[in-house]
């Protein structure tokens, strides 16, 4: 803003803050780009399923499909902040600006936008399709989940019942959660997914764990009192570990 | 109630209307309160079969709602109804008297009906709330700054949780459309008055009606269910809750009374020659807040009765067994719940847009897109609610149409940044508090704008619903960008409606305090959500312990910022600089009338014959 006003006023793409302003968003879009997609990954849960690694993957994608639009934001204002600022009690002199419009920028940027828009849409859909086809498999282990004030139990197929979660690596699951009180909400956060367990409705989400270790099921929603220490182990090991658990446990169970 | 007023306490001849005020009120509440409750604690069945509460919630409700009779009847509500009723009107001197003429400060302390009374009360009841809500939030992340939680038991960490989250909601509803909605708006349009003067003292006085029940509720065993109060945890919930549903039910008839009267005082009120495309952005900003607000908040009105009926009549709207379902009340709420968010940030954000080309000395950026933006937000946010359930399991092949109304918001929302950075751009910034208070909701509205996204898309919402990512993301809406916009608000209209100018060094040094202790308070959030942590918990895993420390350090400062802002304005308020007319040169009405503003604010109506953003040397 800072040029003189010279006779003939050089195109608009030669002009010092429009140069400043492109070389400020490239620079921007790489810093909110990686920065963003660096404070996800080092925060973000390590992925115990396909499922949250897609969770991971979206996030990526978002953030770098995003990083040109907030670069250029940040961009316009660091000229804007940069150039000539004005300090004191009394206003500055108007602007030099023309245009109180511009068809043409609006018009980009209404396209831009909807095009970043519909890109979002279509990379969840692939998604949602993949996740959504575990709950159809026919091989899936049932186990149901009830939730109560404030602990859960899961029910397995051979009538074991236990509060901590035992599951074999590489196999789906489906659970059929519901609750016998208010409502809950299944979260095993490692493996990225969560249901609401509902009195008097049973509702059903789907995974298959590819890691074997111990993650965290944990209360997403709030249950009252004790809601912060509804949480419990869920224990994803082999298929032999599995079964060697599950008829122990299913004899305990019916010997107790 | 009228044999109480009518004993002979003062002159004969003096008008009932000149006897009421706030102290009346206070007392033919309690008195009504207590009475009915005296009576319906004698009267009322016992239960016959056990069950927890019934009997306990009807003689609660009732005497709320006695309580709110009173203090409305005390406050003078009804007298004019009841002349109307009755074939009568309120005469001139009564009106005058009523406008607060020559009134002093006792005016702020009755049913006045002037609306930059009514403005000004609306600014100190915002900062009251927002101070309770405050030291609120100050009490949850002072305990959660250790892992095991501890010092605050679990009943009362819920019900501080659920307060925070209701008192700030209402302190940001009202923040913009409050003040400056009802002090500046009719002056900003060239307008004696409301439309509706009466109903703006009602819709005011409604609000302080309203925050007894909740404070009441409070000695109940409090809101143990988060501001949501889903159901069926509602139902077991103690007897605060019904605090709570009487809250909602008399905030909910104060904003729609509200949202009338600010609508119809913008489309029949506006001065000569104010056509559409001359009418200041805010002005689209507050309507379209207070417009939303209508649709919105019948249904809120009806979520909590359905809700009070389930506690204290043993209906089952929300009861399974019964034939109800939790998912009912979800649908209500969120359908309220979603438009509120944008009933919220639509005014922070036009009013900074109507900062905008003050500061940079630069017409606005294209108004028409200006106006599609919020147009667009407003209509798509109605039709967004159900993406606060993409998990509760009620539909799930809704999720994806939802998801798409849901991101097709971030259309219209680009708008509003286009136009922001559109006006900056070239502008000769002059540097106030105000003016950068623009990049920083440019800032945190982005922040908050991108990881909207994120939660938006349903199977990253399946890991991130729920988590403190939920309440980072949308502090950063709300507060990032909404308060942000109305704090400088307040600084830029402080002349305007004090006459003094606000401190500027408080004003910058509280500003910095703010947005630093913001940012890393809700980064240090962001980090806890990505890890796992739940959302309303007292107690968390150790790995937690870094990030709750950072946003509880970051909390700490913002509070800090926030006294500094409260000394300033008080400091400011009594004996700041005197105000030059216009001390900002800016082209709207509100800057012509001067201070103290007269009775009706113009002695002849304004003719508006220019676009109020005629700034820049070749105009346009």
């Amino acid at each position: 803003m800072s040029e003189q006003m010279t006779p003939q006023t050089p195109q608009w793409w030669k002009k010092p803050d429009v140069k400043k302003t492109a070389i400020l968003w490239a620079i921007c879009t790489v810093v909110i780009g990686y920065g963003g997609a660096q404070f996800n990954i080092r925060n973000i849960v390590s992925p115990a399923s396909l499922t949250m690694s897609g969770v991971i993957d979206l996030m990526q994608i978002f953030t770098w499909a995003s990083a040109p639009v907030a670069g250029l934001v940040a961009a316009i204002c660091l000229t804007v902040l940069t150039s000539k600022r004005h300090y004191g009690d009394n206003p500055p002199a108007d602007a030099d600006h023309e245009i109180a419009n511009s068809p043409r920028v609006v018009g980009l940027w209404i396209v831009v936008s909807s095009v970043l828009c519909l890109f979002a849409l279509v990379a969840g859909f692939i998604v949602i399709q993949k996740d959504s086809a575990e709950l159809l498999d026919s091989d899936a282990i049932q186990l149901n989940v009830t939730g109560q004030q404030w602990l859960w139990s899961i029910d397995y197929p051979n009538g074991a019942r236990s509060e901590d979660v035992y599951l074999p690596v590489n196999k789906p699951v489906v659970f059929h959660v519901t609750s016998v009180d208010v409502k809950h909400s299944f979260w095993i956060v490692q493996m990225g997914i969560k249901i609401d367990a509902n009195p008097g409705y049973t509702t059903e989400t789907a995974v298959t764990p590819n890691k074997i270790g111990v993650f965290d099921l944990r209360c997403a929603e709030l249950c009252g009192l004790l809601h912060a220490y509804m949480q419990t182990k869920v224990h994803v090991v082999s298929q032999a570990d599995y079964d060697a658990w599950l008829n122990n446990h299913a004899a305990i169970e019916k010997g107790a | 109630m009228t044999t109480v007023m009518s004993k002979p306490v003062s002159a004969p001849g003096k008008s009932i209307i000149e006897k009421l005020n706030f102290f009346t009120a206070l007392a033919l509440g309690a008195l009504s309160a207590i009475v009915v409750w005296r009576l319906a604690l004698q009267f009322l069945p016992q239960d016959t079969e056990v069950r927890l509460f019934t009997r306990e919630d009807k003689i609660t409700l009732l005497s709320m709602t006695a309580w709110f009779v009173g203090f409305m009847t005390g406050i003078g509500a009804l007298v004019g109804p009841f002349r109307w009723l009755m074939g009568k009107d309120l005469t001139h001197e009564e009106n005058m008297f009523l406008a607060g003429k020559d009134m002093g400060v006792k005016r702020y302390f009755r049913y006045t009906t002037d609306h930059k009374v009514v403005g000004i009360q609306y600014l100190v009841i915002t900062m009251l709330i927002f101070g309770i809500g405050g030291i609120l939030a100050m009490l949850i992340r002072t305990n959660l700054g250790t892992p095991e939680g501890g010092w605050i038991h679990p009943q009362a960490y819920n019900s501080i949780v659920g307060t925070h989250g209701i008192v700030m909601i209402v302190g940001t509803i009202i923040m913009v459309t409050g003040p400056f909605g009802n002090f500046i708006m009719p002056i900003m349009i060239g307008a004696r008055d409301m439309a509706f003067p009466r109903l703006n003292a009602l819709s005011f006085w409604l609000i302080v009606a309203a925050a007894v029940p909740l404070l009441w509720g409070q000695f109940l065993g409090g809101i143990s269910t988060g501001w949501t109060a889903y159901n069926p945890l509602a139902s077991q919930a103690p007897l605060g809750m019904d605090g709570y549903i009487m809250f909602i039910c008399i905030f909910a008839i104060s904003t729609m009374v509200a949202g009338a009267n600010i609508t119809t005082t913008v489309v029949k009120m506006r001065a000569k020659g104010m056509t559409w495309n001359r009418t200041p952005i805010f002005i689209y900003g507050v309507v379209a807040s207070v417009a939303l607000a209508l649709p919105a908040f019948p249904v809120f009105f009806l979520s909590q009765v359905l809700s009070a009926m389930d506690r204290a009549l043993d209906t089952s709207f929300y009861n399974t067994a019964g034939g109800g379902s939790g998912w009912l009340y979800e649908n209500l709420f969120w359908i309220m719940g979603h438009p509120e968010v944008y009933v919220i940030l639509i005014p922070a954000v036009a009013a900074l847009m109507e900062m905008a080309p003050v500061f940079t000395r630069n017409p606005l950026f294209s108004f028409n897109v200006a106006i599609m933006g919020i147009a667009g937000i407003s209509g798509l946010s109605i039709l967004v609610w159900a993406h606060h359930m993409y998990m509760s399991g009620w539909a799930p092949l809704l999720n994806t149409p939802f998801m798409l109304t849901t991101e097709l918001i971030s259309i219209p929302t680009g708008m509003l940044f286009l136009v922001l950075v559109g006006t900056l751009w070239r502008g000769r910034l002059w540097m106030t508090m105000p003016t950068m208070s623009i990049f920083a909701l440019l800032w945190n509205f982005m922040i908050g704008g991108i990881t909207g996204i994120y939660l938006s898309d349903v199977p990253a919402d399946a890991f991130l619903h729920g988590s403190m990512y939920v309440t980072a993301h949308f502090h950063y809406t709300l507060m990032g960008a909404g308060l942000t916009g109305a704090l400088a608000a307040l600084v830029y209209w402080f002349p305007a409606m004090t006459g003094r100018m606000f401190d500027k060094k408080l004003s910058w040094i509280s500003f910095w305090m703010v947005q630093i202790g913001f940012n890393i308070a809700f980064i240090g959030m962001f980090t806890v959500g990505l890890a796992g942590q739940p959302r309303r918990v007292e107690a968390y895993a150790s790995t937690f312990n870094t990030g709750n420390m950072i946003t509880t350090g970051g909390a700490y400062l913002i509070m800090t910022g926030m006294l500094v802002l409260l000394y300033g304005v008080i400091s400011s308020w009594r004996s700041g600089v005197i105000a030059p007319k216009n001390p900002w040169q800016a082209k709207t009405l509100e800057w012509t009338v001067g201070y103290p503003v007269p009775l009706e604010n113009f002695d002849v109506l304004p003719v508006v014959t220019s676009d109020p953003y005629g700034y820049g040397k070749a105009k346009s």
